[in-house]
């Protein structure tokens, strides 16, 4: 017994041994590129130079929150649909979120990609490693997932302290939130990220967790896909007592919440509570859909739709 | 081999499959509206049904979704058939049906001008739609015909390839136009063309009705000469068939019938192909049956299929595409190993 303890001693230093040479070969030769190895959100390790970087961002929420961190200088290449903060507009467009064009982003020579777990595919995030390009993936699937994006983006861009500032502002708008919002009662809610068909925001999203942090109780509780598509039998079945409409015009940011959104024919749904009293709100979306750093503003704006007795006239999102 | 020998040794008679049909079919639409995502006792519907105003969420429930959308799906599946019916029977092609030739497609693109034009959605008026849906339905048969046509005859193979080349041409441009004019309008024409029964208002219903009944008394009037058509052309000329007259009316007549089914429900794989097959593997080639035995079989088919698309994965829905390729499939190997040797072609 005895034998065999010291034999799997012996067997286990010498993998010790093995593993802290490995350790320093690797951070010498890392090193000597000027280079740390950050984990990213799928768990890989993602080696970054030490020197201003050249940055692309596969996301509209990646973009802002590297503005966000004071890194918008690095930036070389965004999607075609980062319009916030203005000067994103002005970079160069790699594509959509869903296929970026793999060409325009090689072309721009960047030294670190920013990808969404949630948005981009995984094979996009295979396809740029096979290239080359070292490629940070993010997954903003839960609250604690974008706080954790921002802080690991944070990371990656030498930028830690602001982006526990970034996280901080959210948090605490957050807490006036749950301040305004408690004791009362949860509505039930419905958020539509599309009306025909009928496309929701479900369980497993940081969508979710947003609503509940409003005050409100998600009538999408089944884990089945993030954003499944919805038949008018269930909205029926359910009930809810505030249908939220994503709002996706280009200048909604400017638009309030508005209640004359509601696609007309919806008025033969008279059994459905929302449609029946009338809170059924368009609410503009692109601090609600992006998953960054504006978090906390879309979360007062969903608050305010759902509770709006909770919020005085000066309290602005 | 006559026609009414092959008709003889598929078996059962006509008027006995009809009515075991129309059984079928009745018994679709009653589980259809009883069975849904949201469980409702049997009490519940009936009161749903009969009773109860517009806030009652099982009248809602029952008389606003699942009724109007079981008709619906009923009489897309009916029309997706027929048109598979007549788009074989002209081209003596067993793989033809609307999407094959191009049709499905063209109707397509003339819903997606629709769309682009501000006339289209689901507040427009049904006809507007229907029209726009068969004028591309229309225009994709005309050039399928036009170029498949050599020295006044249209050969099989021809028409195949010029449908699929015209199809993937329509195709091409729906794709072209959603992803270079990026208008939120469009994004819902992908949701709709991937086959969408959402709820229907009763003008869609009617108008399709109305399409439907011109499509089956269009074909019931040409069947004894699609039968002669069967034959072969040189025997049915021979017979006194003006082929290529037969063959336009049953055209435009499909064509019709595909944009109507389309405008309504989006583009839905599968049905107009197996289902006249699975008619002709029941009833043998005589298209006197055929034609109200396609109907029958394709709207209990796209009901029940529909009625899976909705509960399956409940609460997400599936486009009913997935259900109808999934189910209809192996019937249609089941099918074909059953009647093996029967030629039923």
């Amino acid at each position: 017994m005895r034998y065999a303890e010291n034999g799997g001693y012996r067997g286990w230093s010498r993998a010790l041994v093995v593993f802290i040479l490995v350790v320093v070969v690797l951070s010498a030769v890392l090193g000597a590129a000027g280079a740390a190895v950050v984990p990213d959100m799928l768990g890989r390790p993602v080696a970054i130079p030490d020197r201003p970087l050249r940055v692309v961002s596969l996301a509209p929420s990646i973009t802002e929150t590297v503005y966000a961190l004071g890194r918008g200088e690095w930036l070389v290449g965004v999607t075609a649909v980062c319009d916030y903060p203005p000067p994103a507009r002005a970079l160069a467009k790699v594509g959509g979120i869903a296929a970026p064009n793999l060409e325009q982003i090689v072309r721009l020579r960047p030294d670190l990609v920013f990808a969404t777990a949630e948005g981009n595919s995984r094979n996009l995030l295979d396809q740029l490693e096979r290239l080359g390009l070292a490629t940070f993936a993010l997954r903003p699937d839960s609250y604690w997932g974008v706080v954790e994006s921002i802080l690991a983006m944070g990371r990656a861009l030498a930028a830690e302290p602001v982006a526990r500032r970034v996280v901080e502002g959210i948090e605490r708008r957050v807490r006036r939130v749950q301040d305004l919002v408690a004791g009362r009662s949860q509505p039930r809610v419905l958020y539509l990220i599309w009306t025909d068909p009928l496309i929701a925001a479900g369980a497993g999203t940081y969508l979710n967790d947003l609503l509940e942090l409003a005050g409100g109780r998600n009538i999408v509780w089944e884990r089945t896909g993030a954003y499944p598509r919805l038949n008018w039998e269930q909205v029926v079945a359910r009930a809810p007592e505030v249908i939220l409409l994503a709002d996706h015009r280009e200048d909604s940011e400017r638009a309030e919440t508005g209640s004359g959104h509601m696609p007309p024919e919806w008025h033969t749904w008279q059994a459905v509570p929302a449609i029946r009293t009338g809170r059924v709100l368009a609410v503009p979306s692109n601090t609600i859909l992006r998953p960054g750093p504006r978090l906390g503003e879309g979360l007062t704006r969903l608050a305010r739709a759902i509770h709006p007795g909770a919020f005085g006239r000066q309290e602005m999102p | 081999m006559s026609v009414q020998a092959a008709g003889r040794r598929a078996g059962a008679s006509p008027a006995v499959v009809l009515m075991w049909l129309a059984a079928i079919l009745a018994a679709s639409l009653f589980v259809s509206v009883m069975v849904g995502s949201v469980s409702l006792t049997p009490r519940e519907v009936l009161r749903g049904l009969f009773e109860g105003g517009s806030q009652d969420a099982a009248a809602t429930i029952v008389r606003k979704i699942r009724l109007p959308r079981t008709l619906l799906a009923g009489i897309v599946g009916a029309c997706l058939s027929l048109a598979g019916l007549g788009f074989q029977a002209i081209s003596r092609n067993p793989l033809a049906d609307p999407s094959v030739l191009g049709v499905s497609s063209g109707a397509s693109f003339g819903l997606m001008v629709a769309v682009l034009l501000g006339i289209a959605g689901p507040t427009a008026n049904p006809v507007l739609t229907t029209l726009f849906a068969f004028g591309g339905a229309l225009l994709a048969a005309i050039l399928v015909y036009a170029i498949a046509r050599v020295d006044g005859r249209l050969p099989m193979t021809t028409l195949l390839l010029s449908g699929v080349i015209i199809g993937l041409f329509f195709t091409s441009c729906v794709m072209l136009a959603t992803v270079v004019l990026a208008a939120a309008e469009l994004q819902g024409v992908v949701f709709w063309l991937m086959g969408n029964l959402a709820p229907a208002n009763a003008g869609t219903l009617l108008v399709l009705g109305v399409v439907l009944l011109v499509g089956v008394v269009v074909l019931t009037r040409q069947a004894p000469r699609l039968n002669l058509l069967a034959l072969g052309e040189e025997q049915a000329l021979q017979l006194g068939v003006e082929a290529e007259r037969v063959k336009r009316f049953v055209f435009v007549a499909a064509s019709l019938v595909t944009g109507a089914a389309i405008s309504a429900a989006g583009s839905i794989g599968f049905v107009g192909l197996i289902v006249p097959h699975a008619a002709r593997l029941l009833l043998g080639p005589d298209h006197r049956a055929l034609v109200p035995t396609s109907v029958l079989l394709g709207a209990a088919f796209l009901i029940l299929a529909d009625l899976g698309a909705r509960t399956v994965a409940a609460p997400t829905e599936l486009p009913v595409g997935v259900i109808t390729s999934f189910c209809g499939a192996p019937l249609f190997v089941y099918l074909l190993r059953r009647r093996r040797g029967a030629e039923a072609w």
